[in-house]
């Protein structure tokens, strides 16, 4: 079967643009400090500088040259929605298995907490902490993960009692399986697609919250983020900076939006049993 | 209104390769009548039903033609399709809830279809509920959602709503699967008055006993094509095709006798492949995979009868050309060798030894692939019709046909092609097996003897593959051993791996296990019984203990004063037995002993069957 | 997201539960920052209070009565004052929330009516051309966020083309008859409403025809079909009635999306509406108005989750018959 599900990925165009598309920002996000020309944050040219030879997208009205803040935007967008997507990941498998395992009481209060942090829109939240506490970008993203683990963990959880009830899991506890073996070698590898497809779908959504933030200015103005760029960039709309200035966020923001998005849906239509046949 | 369904054939197509549902389908269903279409899984039942409604799945590929009262309904479009839809042709498609919406309640399902015919919703509800109440649904639970449902209730629910525009055709899939006897028995009830109406029906099942006790005649599908057209009554007890026994024997019916018993090896799917040629054009054509074998490319030859890599009495023309129909009695069956053919039958044929008549003029007829049981007390002349049937004893008069050869002319002519034909085990197995031989000296034996192996490696790769086939050790230790360092368990199981070394057609037991303990005897019966069915053997078997009997046979024949006095099938023998004779045999085995004697009509001494 | 099980009241306690965590936290945040919270509350804003305004803004969050005082308040619609607007919280809020309920209000029902007719009518006809083409464009058009897709919609159609206003709700000052301020209403709606639209649509249509996928492969609908009924019929009142329940479930989970979203829609177009709101508070560092913003849309999308739970039972009767 996981062969199977494999070559079935492997062929999906949708999947191989995502992935694709991903690993290249995700290589300009690693190695791009090390390729750009200038430091983003020199504001020793000359401002709203077109593009040249020396700036390939020109100079914003700081000063800094474009394409070097534009790589480290990338960078920071990227380092955003990994770590909440991670975070958010971990929490949720944790807190999925944990309260499938456990069962009752404990099942219980995690799955009343889970359906209360559900109940609450994260960016309010959000917004609220970034606006008093002005927290680093790495704060917000373990917030917004605080905020997102529940739809994991109960996906976890559901699919962690369908297994827990089944035969081949049966088998193995009567055959002497201790819990932690159960989990390691039943659980965790059965339940990886579903990992594959929340971590995607977490980190889509985070990126989308960084730039959206970002945009609304709720990040510290100094810190480089595509939002950021679009926003202050929006701000001299009547001059001619769209090509070199405005689009190219625009530009990378939705490419990385994109390839997330492909990945989630090409993976959720492989993995999920009951659309399998409509693939 | 009746049905005319002609040369249908019906493939799905995939990606690079097409299955082949339905392959050149014949049936007609007639009103007032019921025809069963019965088979495995994976036969193309369900598919005929879907093709009536024009309910197919885009990717099948349809041709031949289906006609409704003469008038064509393949490729007619959904318009005029919607018009025969319900009002003329009604189905009850199995998977019973899944069937009805889980949003609607059951009574607005049921009469949707009034509804859209332009009747009030008043009138339209009032029939809905008194045809549900004939159902025995009642009001209240005509309100309820399907999920609160039982079973039974969505089942008899369905049928209501498929009788809500009174179709006089009706398609039932499975109407009875995973309902309770209860329920079942009302359904039955209720398809019964259905054709009483004049109701047109067409029954889907794999429930054989259902198939038996409703329909007029049954069509038994296998891998798309009707294998045999026949009588519902005659479906257990004189089935003529060997797939139909087959099915006929694993299938659980209440009266049946016998355990039961699976059918050889796996079903197969039936793939048309398109290859491309060098020539860069695709040419397609069937090839008959096994399930396992799809993906990998694997396919048995696509030529001959479909049944022919699980038949029991497969020659060689079975897998060569095209097969028709061919007419058995009243049945229609589809096999080269018309039917279940005899493997064996004696026409008057008697035996004395010296003074003494150890058999009169018997009459006997084995048929291929059955296990027919001879039953009688010691004396009745079983053991010398079985040394007849063996060649071992020639006959004083009559004839004795095998495999279509008389037998005596071929053992003359021929004896080395003759003998491999047929296997033998014998009541005791320790004198029946050379104390100087070791166990592989005994099973190859036969083989050293016809020649049919001389290569020693050849002799043993079978010798080790027959003892494998009766559980027994490989290991070159146990070759070695001599009989009577083995159980008596084990030393019949020697003797019937020597039966079977040389593949034989027939194999004739003689109480093979009347000198084993209970428990043993149960473990070397059950071995020989799969044996039987997985190298699909014909088998004689001799006993005097009708209980046995019983679980072992297809067919018993009874035994008394050295002639065949009652044959038929084991259930018929057992629950209604004709003779007296059958009646003390069975009666002894039942423990009633002579306390019943005097209640037996016709008993008059003692010794009635014993001259 | 859907918790009610057997108990109708559970997700009564459980959005109850999440409107107190918000409100509490949102009592508390003042105090948690660092040194006097009227002073760092106001830090790097433009607005300098005198003292009687410190005294008042104290008074607000230090309330002998505590966190019952606080909620007694904001149930009174006393949410405090904005310095830098020179407004009480409640009124601007209540200016803007109109807009904004048109502007979402109008998207959604567009987007959700649009997304589940084009949904189903693209399963039915699943594997046709024309259904590839507009799978793939959904799926393209669902990676595009707003930021991108509103600010390119602003500067082609309102900047270099001129067909749009660039900002704003309506003409200020104009002296229009009803009929007037109506068109004018919706010329400076069309934009903001179309970059939503573009936003939710993609999501609600590929649901819709995942969902609805598969539902067609059920035996009532083969049943439905074999009843003779109308395609239509078939289509809505036995399939697309199925294939709304994922609909309504995974509604919840994209309303954090849509929110975030409207925000950035109408700060991109200037819209008068909450968003916008919240961004020049946040611009001038108005945390009580921030607070107000944040709080009362939380409340509302709380609310609007409430409600999606209760409509799923009355679409779906296998939940439950318990009010």
């Amino acid at each position: 079967m996981h062969i199977d599900v494999g070559r079935q990925i492997g062929k999906d165009p949708w999947f191989i643009t995502g992935i694709s598309i991903l690993l290249f920002l995700g290589f300009l996000a690693v190695a791009g400090p090390f390729l750009v020309p200038h430091d983003p944050y020199d504001i020793s040219f000359s401002p709203l500088h077109p593009p040249s030879a020396d700036h390939w997208l020109g100079t914003n009205d700081g000063g800094m040259d474009i394409l070097s803040e534009l790589v480290f935007s990338l960078r920071n967008t990227v380092i955003f929605g990994v770590t909440a997507g991670t975070a958010g990941l971990v929490l949720g498998v944790v807190a999925g298995l944990f309260s499938a395992w456990a069962g009752g009481w404990t099942d219980q209060v995690i799955m009343r907490l889970a359906d209360i942090v559900l109940a609450i829109p994260s960016v309010m939240v959000l917004i609220l902490v970034a606006a008093f506490f002005q927290p680093s970008p790495v704060v917000l993203a373990l917030t917004l993960a605080g905020l997102a683990w529940p739809t994991t963990a109960r996906g976890v959880r559901a699919q962690a009692l369908t297994l827990k009830n089944s035969l081949h899991i049966k088998a193995a506890q009567h055959m002497g399986g201790s819990g932690r073996y159960i989990i390691a070698r039943h659980l965790m590898p059965e339940l990886f697609p579903l990992y594959l497809i929340n971590f995607a779908a977490k980190t889509r959504m985070a990126v989308f919250m960084e730039a959206s933030l970002a945009f609304l200015g709720l990040f510290d103005p100094g810190e480089k983020s595509l939002g950021l760029m679009i926003s202050y960039a929006l701000q001299y709309y009547y001059l001619d900076i769209w090509s070199n200035w405005l689009m190219p966020p625009i530009m990378l923001l939705s490419l990385l939006i994109m390839g997330a998005t492909f990945v989630t849906i090409s993976m959720e239509k492989i993995f999920d049993p009951r659309l399998r046949k409509t693939v | 209104m009746t049905i005319q369904i002609k040369d249908l054939t019906i493939s799905y197509q995939d990606l690079d390769h097409a299955l082949l549902a339905l392959d050149h389908l014949d049936l007609a269903l007639h009103p007032g009548k019921i025809t069963a279409l019965v088979g495995e899984s994976g036969s193309g039942k369900t598919t005929l039903g879907k093709a009536v409604m024009g309910l197919l799945p885009k990717n099948a590929r349809t041709k031949g033609s289906i006609s409704v009262d003469g008038i064509q309904i393949l490729g007619l479009d959904e318009a005029a399709m919607n018009q025969l839809r319900w009002s003329q042709v009604a189905m009850v498609f199995q998977n019973g809830a899944a069937s009805l919406n889980p949003v609607h309640c059951l009574i607005d399902q049921v009469a949707e279809p009034l509804l859209q015919k332009g009747i009030v919703r008043r009138k339209a509800m009032a029939a809905a509920l008194d045809l549900l109440a004939r159902m025995g649904i009642d009001a209240d639970q005509a309100g309820r959602y399907p999920h609160e449902l039982s079973g039974g209730q969505v089942q008899r629910g369905l049928l209501a709503m498929s009788l809500i525009l009174d179709p006089p055709v009706l398609i039932l899939d499975e109407p009875t699967a995973a309902l309770d006897a209860m329920t079942k028995g009302f359904i039955t009830k209720v398809i019964q008055d259905l054709r009483s109406a004049g109701k047109t029906i067409l029954l889907i099942t794999h429930d054989l006993d259902l198939a038996r006790n409703l329909a007029d005649a049954i069509a038994v599908l296998y891998l798309g094509r009707i294998m045999e057209y026949l009588p519902g009554t005659d479906l257990v007890d004189s089935p003529c095709h060997p797939y139909t026994l087959a099915l006929v024997r694993a299938f659980p019916f209440m009266d049946g006798m016998r355990d039961l018993g699976g059918i050889r090896g796996d079903a197969f799917y039936r793939m048309v492949h398109a290859h491309t040629r060098e020539n860069g054009r695709t040419h397609a054509h069937v090839h008959v995979a096994a399930p396992d074998a799809v993906h990998q490319g694997g396919h048995a030859p696509p030529q001959g009868c479909l049944f022919q890599p699980r038949c029991t009495q497969a020659v060689l023309e079975c897998s060569l050309g095209d097969v028709g129909f061919t007419a058995c009695g009243t049945h229609q069956v589809r096999c080269i060798r018309g039917g279940i053919a005899q493997i064996l039958s004696f026409e008057k044929v008697a035996k004395s030894f010296g003074k003494v008549k150890a058999l009169a003029p018997t009459d006997l007829t084995l048929m291929a692939g059955e296990v027919f049981c001879l039953v009688g007390e010691t004396g009745s002349g079983k053991t010398t019709l079985a040394s007849i049937a063996s060649g071992a004893v020639a006959p004083d008069q009559g004839r004795r046909i095998f495999q279509n050869r008389d037998m005596d002319r071929w053992m003359k002519t021929d004896f080395a092609s003759f003998a491999p034909k047929i296997g033998m085990i014998y009541q005791n197995p320790a004198e029946s097996v050379s104390h100087r031989f070791t166990v592989f000296d005994i099973v190859a034996e036969p083989l050293r003897i016809q020649k049919q192996e001389i290569d020693p490696e050849k002799i043993r790769t079978r010798v080790l593959a027959a003892l494998a086939d009766v559980r027994l050790s490989t290991a070159p230790e146990f070759l070695k051993r001599y009989p009577h360092e083995l159980n008596m368990g084990a030393i019949q199981r020697v003797c019937i791996a020597r039966a079977l070394v040389h593949a034989p057609d027939l194999l004739i037991a003689d109480e093979p296990t009347s000198s084993l303990d209970p428990s043993v005897q149960a473990k070397v019966l059950k071995m020989l019984l799969g044996l039987q069915i997985e190298k699909g053997l014909t088998m004689l078997f001799v006993t005097h203990d009708i209980g046995l009997a019983r679980k072992v046979a297809d067919r018993i024949g009874v035994m008394a004063n050295g002639t065949i006095i009652e044959t038929g099938p084991a259930a018929g023998i057992i629950n209604h037995p004709e003779q007296a004779c059958t009646k003390i045999l069975i009666n002894s085995a039942r423990g009633l002993g002579t306390r019943s004697l005097a209640s037996i009509p016709g008993y008059e001494k003692e010794n009635i069957c014993r001259s | 997201m859907r918790i009610w099980k057997k108990n109708w009241s559970i997700p009564v306690f459980v959005y109850l539960a999440a409107a107190l965590v918000m409100a509490y936290a949102s009592f508390r945040l003042p105090n948690l920052l660092p040194g006097d919270f009227v002073t760092a509350m106001y830090a790097g804003s433009d607005v300098t209070l005198n003292a009687e305004q410190e005294a008042e803004l104290r008074a607000f969050y230090q309330d002998t009565h505590g966190f019952p005082g606080y909620l007694r308040n904001l149930a009174t619609l006393d949410w405090g004052y904005s310095h830098a607007f020179m407004a009480p919280v409640s009124q601007l809020f209540l200016q803007a929330l109109p807009w904004t309920l048109l502007l979402m209000g109008t998207a959604h029902v567009l987007s959700t009516l649009l997304g589940f007719v084009l949904g189903v009518e693209a399963a039915w006809r699943r594997g046709s051309l024309l259904e590839k083409a507009v799978v793939g464009i959904m799926t393209v058009l669902e990676g595009i966020p707003e930021i991108c897709s509103g600010v390119l919609l602003l500067l082609v159609f309102a900047l270099s083309l001129g067909w749009f206003p660039a900002a704003g709700a309506q003409m200020a000052y104009a002296d229009h008859t009803f009929g007037q301020w109506i068109a004018d209403v919706a010329h400076h709606l069309a934009l903001p409403l179309a970059t939503l639209i573009l936003a939710y649509l993609p999501g609600n249509f590929l649901l819709a025809r995942a969902g609805m996928v598969m539902v067609l492969e059920s035996w009532f609908v083969l049943t439905a079909r074999a009843k003779g009924l109308p395609p239509v019929r078939v289509r809505y009142v036995h399939a697309a009635r199925n294939a709304l329940l994922p609909m309504v479930t995974r509604f919840g989970l994209r309303f954090a999306f849509m929110i975030t979203g409207a925000l950035v829609v109408e700060t991109i177009f200037s819209y008068p509406g909450l968003g916008t709101l919240l961004f020049n508070a946040i611009a001038m560092r108005d945390l009580p108005l921030v607070q107000g913003i944040v709080l009362f849309s939380a409340i509302m999308v709380l609310v609007v989750n409430l409600g999606m739970e209760y409509i799923y039972n009355l679409l779906d009767p296998r939940v439950g018959h318990a009010y």
